[in-house]
């Protein structure tokens, strides 16, 4: 009792938390009771002054909100009701009673006799317009828990109940509490027999209707607009009586709301539609069509268009809900829906327009609803448009018609195209299978005429891509009409090749006979079997027509079987080796190269989509490859070989390593063997699957090897780039073979073209076979970097390409972010010292970073990841270092060329946070005398303009000096390299837009004067970019 | 704006496909089929004067006042009507309906990109299809009269409705 006293005396004079911590903790504990806890309050709670009986109220409703449940048995909530009740009638205690009481119906011993009484007194005492927003809180949490624990007393309260909750409801503001209201309304709408206030209802909820709020900055309850929306559309959605009543509020919204405003509306109304009933739907379809009919035929925006489709039919589906189930027939449908129709039908008649697309979306919705009025509405509408087709005043409008008829055959599949029309099941036959033959009819006429080619390819697209609609025989029809378009001349078409390939490989996919049989031929019959001759432009242009067909086309595996027999033929007829220089060579060099190409170019989109019969031409393409190309090497100079072109090696190249790239690790063990076997050994039987017997001596590795031998190194490398890590490479000494390639590569008469086959070779297998080549790095790091990099004895040329030796070594190194890449390194940046070569070593410094075709990830490289980033982060303090310095010195610009060459190559990502600093570097680097160096500063500048919007300080800084800089490397006169001037001129073009107006004001008419010379320029992609810049600065205002 | 919309149901036309410039096989200047066949930026030598496509790809994407189309969809402009001579181009355009009230303001959104985006040698004119318009004399005495047009440049509102109609881009985001 002590204890209870000093507590309760403490609160009154201290209002402190801590007293009805420990009032809870002993009342949990035992040692206290509530009872005590009341008694010792008792003179407070009855005390004349209205002060202190607020207080001794307010400290009873504190502990009641801690203290445990199971503390009150019923009498002791029977008896803290009545008393909180009454409290409730004293002005100054309903507050800290509410507060109490809102504690109190979460106790589980709350009787329905005391739920009835709490409600009675609050209707009969509460004005929640007296009260702030949030004690209002704690009135509707009261209802909200007495709703879930007792809603059946409030049931039997009935009107009581309803009429008093809205007396308190009405007029609400606070988001907070709108919300409880919200899930009060809908809980009362759906359980509750509210028909006498379906008004009051609809009162206090559409009154709130469309949700407006928007959020304050710094809310702390985090309710969002989108809460509000989403608990309001329950209670609109609650129940069928608000319908009557709705409906009529929704259409006056629409009519004069913001788009924002429709859209929410137009959603809303798809709720609320269905669960309003056909009846009431029905009764305002007219007007709901006419409303939504606004904003299909004359849209603001293609949301609200769209929504305003989804909406039509949900309409459309509620009025046939009653209907749909029982009476299956033309009868069923409902006349609002026939009206709709024959109004769309109206619209139609004039194909061309822009309304015909309109009404053709309203007919597509129509087309997705189900049963009777989907077949109705299509067929409607296709014998509409399609006796409009054969009229012959209307041949001018054709190809409106099969654009809209096209619309509709993908509206009835139910595709992507539009996602909200559900999937029309399989089983129910399509609504166009009726009209389907007129339709294939119509496209086919509509095939014949140059204007309506287009969208009628589009349109057997469409049709063809309809599951179980086109039979197989009329495929074969469809891919004989159109194959005819193929072999017709370019000029007569007007450009329909892309789109007549596309509908091909769809049928191809599904039918790929037809193609074999009937457009297959026609394009192996446009390939000649010699070379046209060096002035027949038109008929190379048709052989790459065909080939670029036949490469699109022959993907399925079955064409792609033919294609490659019937290449390969046709390559062995055009590379034979012919001893007299009678042919001319490089016409069927050409033409054999176009046929590798179009080869290539199927394999990479069959390796792409990974299909699984790649691997098999391991066996039946490459020994070919290899037979056509060793042959042509083998041969001596004196005789024309037509494959031991360069360009021709090089998409022989690029067929093996698509093909080896698919090969697991025992294929490729047994191809990289073979292939070893025939470069190393000089037996190229293994490799050519025993196709070539050649006399001559193949030895490409020796150091008196012809240059046809030696140029066939890309065969041995594409070999080698996509090999897996697991795959031995059969030579004894690694090392050692790996120290002979580079000295391969050295030698004098080297061409680039084989150099890049040998370092390509090196820096794969250096990347994946680390570990096997120690003596190599080290001999490297030691022998080579003494004798060649760091020799001053040596001519440049040769260090200099010492130094690209060098690169694809580091970067194997450095991708697996391998130790040892650090020496290497390391030595590089002791060349920027040097005079001779500080140039090469400092653009090398930014290659290590870029990107290269053979360290991939498709090559199966050994890649680590955040390779780079280690990387910029351990090189680039260093350069900063070097770079800083003002003397102008040699060293200096070196440094910089390294880091601008460095920064160029890495994603921004990595530097953006040192811009600031970098940007006085970068400025100084504009004025360097290499063209390419400036375009790299260029662009980095100007794909870190965006980044740096949010707080441009940096170009802010600096934008004068910059738009001086730019309009000085975008003058033809000063900067003879266009590819300085389009990306000075694109960065002219994004200043506008990022620096503010009053910075760069003086400027502006400058910038005008100085561009409108730039529009001149010999380049058309540059006056490309003076005419955005330009425009951008015309547009650039305060 | 009067707010009265002179056709209010024009007839759409699909896009002719964006003009593409032949690669060197195609236009016959190389045996060789290339793949990567980007024009070479750092090629110093060559000229590429400016012709009609080029002229045709700056006009094309201009918004019709009145519809949210462009000349190209409705067909207002079309590369055929571009003529170009020695420091001279003549550009036509045709009105959807001969009544349209726009017409000056098309003709002078044209004029604008134009004069934005030609070097100043050129001389720019401008005119209606012969037979389109019913007031096609004044339509075209209103657009090539150099005073005129400056007078109409310096009305804010005018201004306004034509940075509107100029604001739509290419394709690719760029003129």
């Amino acid at each position: 009792m002590a204890t209870a006293e000093r507590l309760v005396r403490s609160w009154m004079a201290s209002e402190k938390d801590s007293e009805v911590d420990e009032s809870v903790a002993g009342i949990s504990s035992g040692q206290l009771t509530l009872l005590e806890i009341i008694k010792a309050l008792g003179e407070f709670l009855t005390s004349e002054e209205d002060r202190l009986r607020a207080k001794g109220v307010e400290f009873l409703s504190s502990i009641l909100g801690r203290c445990p449940h199971e503390k009150l048995n019923r009498q002791a909530v029977g008896v803290l009701t009545k008393f909180y009740c009454s409290k409730l009638e004293d002005l100054e205690t309903i507050i800290p009673a509410l507060k109490g009481l809102c504690h109190l119906v979460k106790f589980p011993n709350v009787q329905s006799a005391d739920a009835k009484d709490i409600l009675d007194a609050i209707f009969a005492n509460v004005k929640m317009r007296a009260l702030v927003q949030s004690i209002r809180f704690y009135v509707f949490t009261i209802v909200e828990s007495l709703l879930s624990t007792h809603r059946g007393t409030l049931k039997e309260m009935g009107s009581m109940f309803l009429s008093g909750y809205v007396n308190l409801a009405v007029g609400e503001k606070d988001p907070r509490n709108l919300m409880l209201a919200f899930s009060i309304a809908r809980v009362v709408l759906v359980e509750f027999d509210t028909s006498a206030h379906t008004e009051d209802f609809f009162d206090i909820t559409f009154c709130y209707f469309p949700i407006t709020f928007r959020p304050p900055p710094d809310d702390p309850y985090g309710i969002s607009a989108d809460d509000l929306k989403q608990s309001l559309r329950l209670c609109l959605s609650a129940t069928p009586a608000l319908g009557p009543l709705g409906i009529p509020v929704f259409l006056e919204k629409l009519t004069a709301g913001s788009p924002a405003t429709k859209r929410e509306t137009l959603h809303v109304m798809s709720i609320c539609l269905p669960v309003y009933g056909p009846v009431v739907t029905h009764e305002f379809g007219k007007k709901i069509w006419s409303s939504l009919k606004l904003e299909i035929f004359q849209p603001t925006d293609p949301t609200t268009e769209q929504s305003a489709l989804d909406t039509l039919q949900v309409l459309v589906r509620t009025i046939h809900a009653d209907t749909s189930r029982d009476t299956v027939g033309v009868d069923s449908i409902a006349s609002l829906a026939r009206d709709i129709c024959s109004e769309c039908m109206q619209t139609l008649k004039e194909p061309e327009k822009a309304q015909a697309r309109a009404a053709m979306k309203v007919v597509c919705v129509f087309a997705g609803a189900d049963g009777p009025l989907s077949s109705f509405a299509v067929s409607q509408a296709t014998e509409l448009l399609i006796r409009n087709f054969h009229d012959p005043d209307e041949v001018s409008n054709r190809a409106s018609i099969v654009t809209l008829l096209t619309e509709l055959i993908d509206a009835c599949r139910g595709d992507a195209t539009h996602a909200s029309v559900p999937q029309v099941s399989v089983l129910s036959s399509s609504p166009l299978a009726a009209s389907k033959d007129a339709l294939l009819g119509l496209l086919i006429v509509g095939l014949k005429a140059p204007a309506t080619r287009l969208p009628a390819l589009h349109g057997l697209n469409a049709l063809v891509r309809t599951p179980t609609l086109v039979a197989d025989e009329e495929l074969g029809y469809i891919v004989l009409e159109v194959s005819e378009l193929l072999s017709q001349e370019p000029d007569e078409v007007e450009d329909v090749t892309a789109d007549t390939l596309t509908l091909l490989s769809v049928i191809a996919a599904i039918a790929p006979h037809h193609l074999s049989s009937q457009t297959l031929p026609i394009l192996f019959s446009s390939l000649p079997d010699d070379a046209p001759s060096r002035d027949a432009a038109a008929q190379r242009a048709s052989y790459w027509r065909a080939l670029s067909a036949l490469s699109i086309l022959c993907v399925q595996p079955q064409l792609f079987e033919t294609l490659v027999i019937r290449l390969t033929t046709k390559l062995d007829l055009l590379c034979v080796i012919s001893p007299t220089r009678t042919t001319d060579e490089e016409s069927t060099a050409a033409y054999a190269h176009a046929i590798l190409t179009g080869l290539a170019n199927t394999l990479d989109t069959k390796v792409s989509s990974k299909d699984v019969d790649v691997p098999k031409y391991a066996d039946q393409l490459l020994p070919h490859m290899f037979r056509l190309y060793l042959d042509s090497a083998l041969a001596s100079s004196e005789v024309v070989a037509v494959a031991a072109d360069p360009r021709l090696l090089q998409v022989g190249a690029r067929i093996i390593r698509l093909v080896s790239e698919t090969l697991n690790v025992a294929q490729q063990e047994k191809l990289v063997t073979a292939v070893f076997a025939a470069y190393m050994q000089g037996d190229v039987k293994p490799v050519t699957n025993g196709l070539l017997n050649s006399i001559a001596p193949f030895a490409p590795f020796h150091l008196n090897a012809s240059s046809r031998q030696r140029n066939s190194l890309t065969l041995f490398s594409s070999t080698i780039i996509p090999l897996r890590k697991e795959v031995r490479i059969p030579v004894n000494n690694l090392s050692t073979f790996l120290s002979e390639l580079v000295a391969w590569s050295d030698s004098s008469s080297s061409t680039s073209f084989q150099q890049e086959a040998a370092l390509h070779t090196l820096a794969s297998i250096v990347n994946k076979h680390v570990e096997d080549a120690s003596g190599f790095l080290s001999s490297q790091l030691e022998d080579y970097w003494s004798s060649r990099l760091n020799s001053t004895s040596i001519p440049v040329e040769v260090r200099k390409n010492a130094i690209s030796t060098w690169i694809p070594i580091t970067r194997a190194l450095l991708v697996r972010s391998h130790s040892s890449a650090h020496a290497f390194i390391d030595h590089l940046f002791e060349l920027l010292d040097d005079n001779t070569v500080d140039w090469d070593a400092a653009r090398a410094l930014g290659l290590l970073a870029s990107e290269d075709p053979v360290l991939t990830k498709r090559n199966a490289a050994v890649l680590k990841i955040l390779h780079v980033q280690k990387y910029f982060n351990g090189v680039m303090p260093r350069l900063l270092e070097g770079a800083k310095g003002v003397s102008g010195s040699r060293r200096e610009t070196a440094y910089l060329v390294g880091l601008a060459s460095l920064i160029n190559a890495v994603p921004k990502a990595v530097y953006v946070t040192q811009m600031p600093s970098l940007m006085p570097l970068l400025l100084r680097g504009l004025d360097l005398a290499d063209p390419s160096i400036r375009s790299h500063i260029i662009n980095t500048l100007s794909n870190n303009i965006d980044i740096t919007s949010a707080d441009n300080a940096t170009v802010s800084m600096y934008a004068s000096t910059l738009v001086l800089a730019m309009l000085k490397n975008c003058m033809y006169s000063e900067m003879p390299d266009p590819g300085v001037r389009a990306a000075a001129l694109k960065y002219l073009a994004l200043l506008p837009g990022t620096v503010r107006y009053d910075l760069l004001h003086p400027y502006k008419a400058g910038v005008l004067k100085e561009l409108a010379k730039a529009l001149d320029d010999p380049k058309r992609v540059v006056r490309k970019e003076a005419v955005n810049a330009r425009t951008n600065w015309f547009k650039y205002n305060g | 704006m009067t707010g009265e919309i002179f056709n209010a149901n024009p007839t759409v036309y699909a896009l002719s496909k964006r003009s593409t410039r032949k690669s060197k096989f195609e236009a016959g200047r190389s045996l060789w089929v290339d793949e990567h066949d980007q024009p070479k930026l750092t090629d110093e030598s060559d000229i590429e004067p400016i012709d009609q496509d080029e002229i045709f790809d700056l006009i094309r994407s201009i918004a019709d006042p009145e519809h949210p189309n462009s000349l190209e969809e409705l067909r207002v402009v079309s590369a055929e009507q571009i003529e170009i001579g020695h420091n001279h181009i003549l550009v036509e355009f045709t009105p959807t309906v001969p009544h349209c009230g726009m017409s000056t303001l098309i003709g002078l959104s044209i004029r604008v990109r134009l004069m934005r985006s030609l070097p100043q040698r050129f001389k720019v004119d401008i005119r209606v299809k012969p037979g389109s318009h019913q007031s096609e004399l004044a339509v075209n005495k209103q657009l090539n009269d150099k005073e005129r047009v400056a007078a109409a440049l310096e009305n804010a509102t005018l201004v306004g409705t034509l940075e509107k109609c100029l604001e739509p881009v290419g394709e690719h985001g760029s003129l």
